[in-house]
């Protein structure tokens, strides 16, 4: 019988398969899912089994794909989700989503290499750009100052190369030797300490950060440099000067001494700057083209991947019978799905083109089978919840089918507000109602998902919780009085001003008909008690005295349905 | 320091060492290792282990050289990770431990300079825990005054290199001179770290610091016999911090062949057993061996104490001869010699 009184009953049963039958037959009894194959290869190897190579291909394909996804990630495009479920592929068909695969990953990768190598070109050529811009700057402020200096020594000179300070008496112009360069703003003090320390503090070093961040080529990221400029005097400090920037990861560029060059420096750069910006862009735009190509198609690609290493993961789990060219399955499924597994072998058959039936006949055991508790949406909330505290052993009684009131019911005599049942309610109606759209939109994060999976466990608990929260008449911790209440202050309260002065409090006493109506409130709590000072005292403790009895009531029924278990 | 009060700063890393330590392979895992046919069954193998997935993402034709880096990669990723959430004394106690790998890292670099190797070729092979900011400027130096002046000053290595500095040129002898006075300063400065922070730390590292000293001492001086190497010198590169100070370092200073050494050790009791039955013969196992089995031994025995740091060297060390072990098996299967595949180290 298939209810969720008990778990089903399942059989083992023994499946011979052709074997070219065998990939299809699997499939079809995969897409139905209710059978659980047994391992009859326990002491093989992984890497020993029959199908280990088709294994490692959809591996191969799975690590293909995944690369793709990344990239395709990276330039922000959409991935489809049709929520399609398309069948496993045919064995054959393998081999052309193989060489599908390899053609996008090769494609990809060629695309990413060229664009890097542009990437890397533009970023020279701006940085290039840059490094004359600032070398004009220092240049110019050298010479201002130079020029003041000719005024002063009335000297021609325009070369930089010239005498910085005022030339000593003896001793003629000395030639300064200069290169420049770019790095990252962070290396720039282990540089500069680094080149005084080497050439004990016989350079100039002059540097001018870059306002914009620049874009670097392999890892994608935004990067500030700065542009440094150093002099020095002599070869021996050149090559030591050459030595400590290659050491510390900058790039030197070669400028030109004389401003006319710089300029037309400058503008043979903006030129071919132009240039690579137009081929860069078409690139991208080339693998963009690919990328979108291959995102439509990928989560199908996932999944036929998915199922195709599934089947082979069961096939490993088969038996090969050389001699009759089958393979044997043994695996439990529930007796009252007989007839659908039967038929998912015969279309498993027909697909395959095979002329040979398979066999499926029931064996005797005395093995104890799994446990299957066929749930529905509405059941399956409940039933992970049991499963949690561990799954019944097979033909138990399933806790989940009276937990389905019990635990609501239990939650609710605990909550008992109806104010705050009925937001509850309305959140979970909303979880329920909109079910569908909230699948699809296949929404991350794990607290969302707690509260989803639990939609109707939060349903009825809301909707328990506002009965009793009516009973307690608590609704936001304030009561409605839709009946009248039953208690009046009449005269027999001695409700004298000299009273409440000197007491404070009235005490009601039911044996007068003025006080008490003599009717108690139709349905729950009289709203007198909100105003009373002992509510709390007396709510308190009828709750728990409630909650006890409840227990109690809950713990023989427990005991109750272990009986039957044990008959 | 309290026990009690271990966890407030160092709990979460101590749990988390422990975890990783539990994932360290087991003799099942080496007994199925070994029985591979091709790299990829290796891989395959791997992947129900704690290193999972590590080698999902290469290309096909798998190489030695591809599993030992992701290898290293993924001890290197724990460790920067356990770094960074190191506070002091531990942050201090786990740079030390990387200061090895910088000595490392140096010599390889002024090693390829010396062969005129460019710097982009040899920045790959460098050991990742070993890296500091000046590295790539090794190559500036052609002295070892120059090289403290300008690069290791900064560094932590600053301290070590007291005894190093000279006005000679740098070339193959002396850069292994170099390498053990630093590797010696480091050791003994690591030593006496460890003592002031007292406790079971003390405990547990000074005995496998101790044994790391006597073992340089040993192999020091095998190495030396046939070289250049004056008694004098070779005497000043021995760790002190070890079992065998004074009297066995005495001794091993005038050794001059190998039975002598052996003789010094026999002295001990731990050496003796060591020095035993080692050769190199085919079915003797190696002094080398002898030495990093004594080595897992220590390392293992540490994870029996509780609230002290040596659990992280030592899990560092059984995770680098975890690395040698399956780059061995891994190198054995893939030239096909299968004979001494045999001859890792078994960890647990």
């Amino acid at each position: 019988m298939g209810s969720i009184f008990r778990s089903e009953e399942m059989a083992l049963c023994q499946l011979f398969l052709s074997s070219e039958a065998a990939y299809n037959c699997v499939s079809e009894i995969g897409e139905v899912g209710l059978v659980q194959f047994r391992d009859l290869n326990p002491d093989v190897n992984a890497f020993q089994r029959k199908f280990v190579h088709e294994v490692r291909r959809c591996d191969e394909m799975d690590r293909k794909l995944r690369y793709l996804e990344k990239e395709i990630l990276k330039d922000k495009l959409q991935i489809i989700d049709t929520g399609e479920n398309p069948a496993a592929p045919q064995p054959r068909e393998m081999i052309d989503l193989e060489a599908t695969f390899e053609k996008l990953e090769n494609e990809l990768r060629e695309v990413n290499a060229n664009a890097e190598t542009l990437k890397k070109n533009s970023l020279e050529l701006t940085e290039l750009k840059h490094v004359l811009a600032t070398t004009q700057l220092f240049f110019q402020e050298e010479a201002q100052t130079s020029l003041t200096i000719e005024q002063r020594d009335s000297e021609p000179n325009s070369s930089i190369t010239q005498n910085l300070l005022p030339a000593e008496e003896g001793k003629g112009p000395v030639q300064l030797g200069f290169v420049c360069g770019v790095t990252n703003r962070e290396r720039m003090p282990m540089f500069e300490r680094m080149l005084w320390r080497v050439c004990r503090g016989n350079v100039f070093v002059r540097q001018s950060e870059v306002q914009q961040p620049l874009e670097d080529p392999v890892t994608g990221e935004e990067v500030f440099k700065t542009v440094f400029i150093i002099f020095f005097q002599g070869e021996q400090l050149k090559t030591k000067v050459k030595k400590i920037c290659e050491g510390c990861r900058t790039t030197m560029y070669p400028c030109p001494e004389s401003a006319q060059e710089r300029k037309e420096m400058g503008q043979g750069v903006e030129g071919r700057l132009a240039d690579l910006r137009t081929v860069l862009n078409q690139t991208t735009d080339h693998r963009h083209r690919v990328l979108a190509a291959a995102a439509k198609h990928l989560r199908t690609w996932f999944i036929k991947v998915k199922k195709m290493k599934a089947i082979y993961h069961t096939l490993n789990m088969l038996n090969l019978d050389v001699t009759n060219k089958c393979l044997i399955a043994e695996c439990w499924i529930p007796t009252v799905d007989m007839g659908s597994i039967r038929a998912a072998l015969r279309k498993g058959t027909e697909r395959a083109g095979s002329s040979v039936q398979p066999i499926i006949n029931q064996m005797l055991t005395n093995q104890m089978p799994p446990t299957f508790h066929r749930t529905n949406k509405f059941t399956a909330g409940f039933q992970n919840l049991i499963d949690s505290y561990g799954i019944a052993t097979y033909r138990e009684v399933n806790p989940a089918l009276y937990t389905t009131t019990t635990f609501p019911f239990l939650f609710a005599v605990m909550f008992g507000d109806a104010g705050h049942a009925t937001i509850m309610l309305l959140f979970s109606a909303w979880m329920v109602l909109r079910e569908r759209q909230l699948i699809a939109a296949k929404m991350s994060g794990e607290i969302w998902n707690i509260f989803f999976g639990g939609r109707y466990i939060l349903l009825l608990m809301s909707l328990f919780s506002f009965y009793t929260g009516v009973i307690y008449n608590d609704i936001f911790s304030k009561s409605f009085n839709i009946f009248g209440s039953s208690w009046h202050i009449g005269d027999n309260a001695n409700a004298t001003e000299h009273n409440l002065q000197a007491w404070g409090e009235l005490t009601l006493n039911p044996y007068y008909r003025d006080l008490y109506s003599g009717e108690p409130y139709p349905f729950g709590f009289d709203p007198i008690w909100q105003i009373a000072v002992n509510k709390i005292a007396f709510q308190n403790s009828y709750k728990m005295k409630i909650s006890i009895i409840i227990g109690v009531f809950h713990m023989i029924f427990g005991i109750m349905v272990s009986l039957i278990n044990h008959l | 320091m309290l026990d009690s009060l271990f966890n407030i700063d160092n709990g979460y890393l101590e749990g988390l060492v422990r975890g990783f330590k539990n994932g360290i392979l087991k003799q099942t895992d080496y007994l199925n290792l070994v029985q591979c046919e091709s790299l990829d069954d290796l891989k395959l193998h791997l992947q129900s282990t704690d290193y999972g997935n590590f080698l999902a993402n290469e290309a096909s034709p798998l190489q030695v050289s591809v599993i030992d880096d992701k290898l290293r990669d993924k001890l290197v990723a724990e460790f920067q990770h356990m770094r960074n959430h190191a506070v002091e004394p531990l942050a201090t106690f786990l740079d030390y431990i990387t200061y090895g790998y910088m000595i490392d890292n140096i010599v390889l670099l002024i090693t390829g300079a010396l062969h005129q190797r460019p710097i982009s070729e040899l920045m790959p092979k460098c050991h990742p825990l070993g890296t500091f900011e000046q590295i790539e400027a090794i190559n500036v130096a052609s002295t070892s005054s120059e090289l403290y002046n300008a690069v290791l000053v900064d560094t932590p290595l600053a301290d070590f290199f007291g005894e190093c500095i000279s006005e000679q040129d740098l070339d193959e002898m002396n850069i292994e001179i170099i390498r053990n006075t630093l590797y010696k300063a480091y050791l003994e400065s690591f030593y006496d770290y460890c003592k002031n922070l007292g406790g079971t730390t003390a405990q547990v590292m000074c005995e496998i610091l101790a044994f790391e000293a006597d073992r340089r001492a040993f192999i020091i001086t095998l190495n030396s016999f046939g070289t250049e190497l004056t008694n004098e010198d070779r005497k000043k590169l021995y760790p002190q911090c070890g079992k065998l100070n004074p009297d066995g370092l005495a001794a091993l200073a005038r050794a001059d062949d190998a039975e002598n050494v052996k003789q010094v050790a026999e002295f001990y009791t731990e050496y003796r057993a060591l020095f035993e039955g080692a050769g190199n013969n085919p079915g003797e196992k190696t002094l080398e061996d002898k030495f990093f089995e004594h080595e897992v031994r220590l390392n293992v025995n540490a994870f029996l104490h509780q609230f002290h740091f040596g659990v992280f060297y030592a899990y560092l060390r059984l995770k680098e001869q975890e690395c040698r072990n399956i780059v061995w098996i891994a190198e054995c299967i893939a030239q096909k010699h299968r004979a001494k595949i045999d001859n890792y180290i078994p960890i647990m």
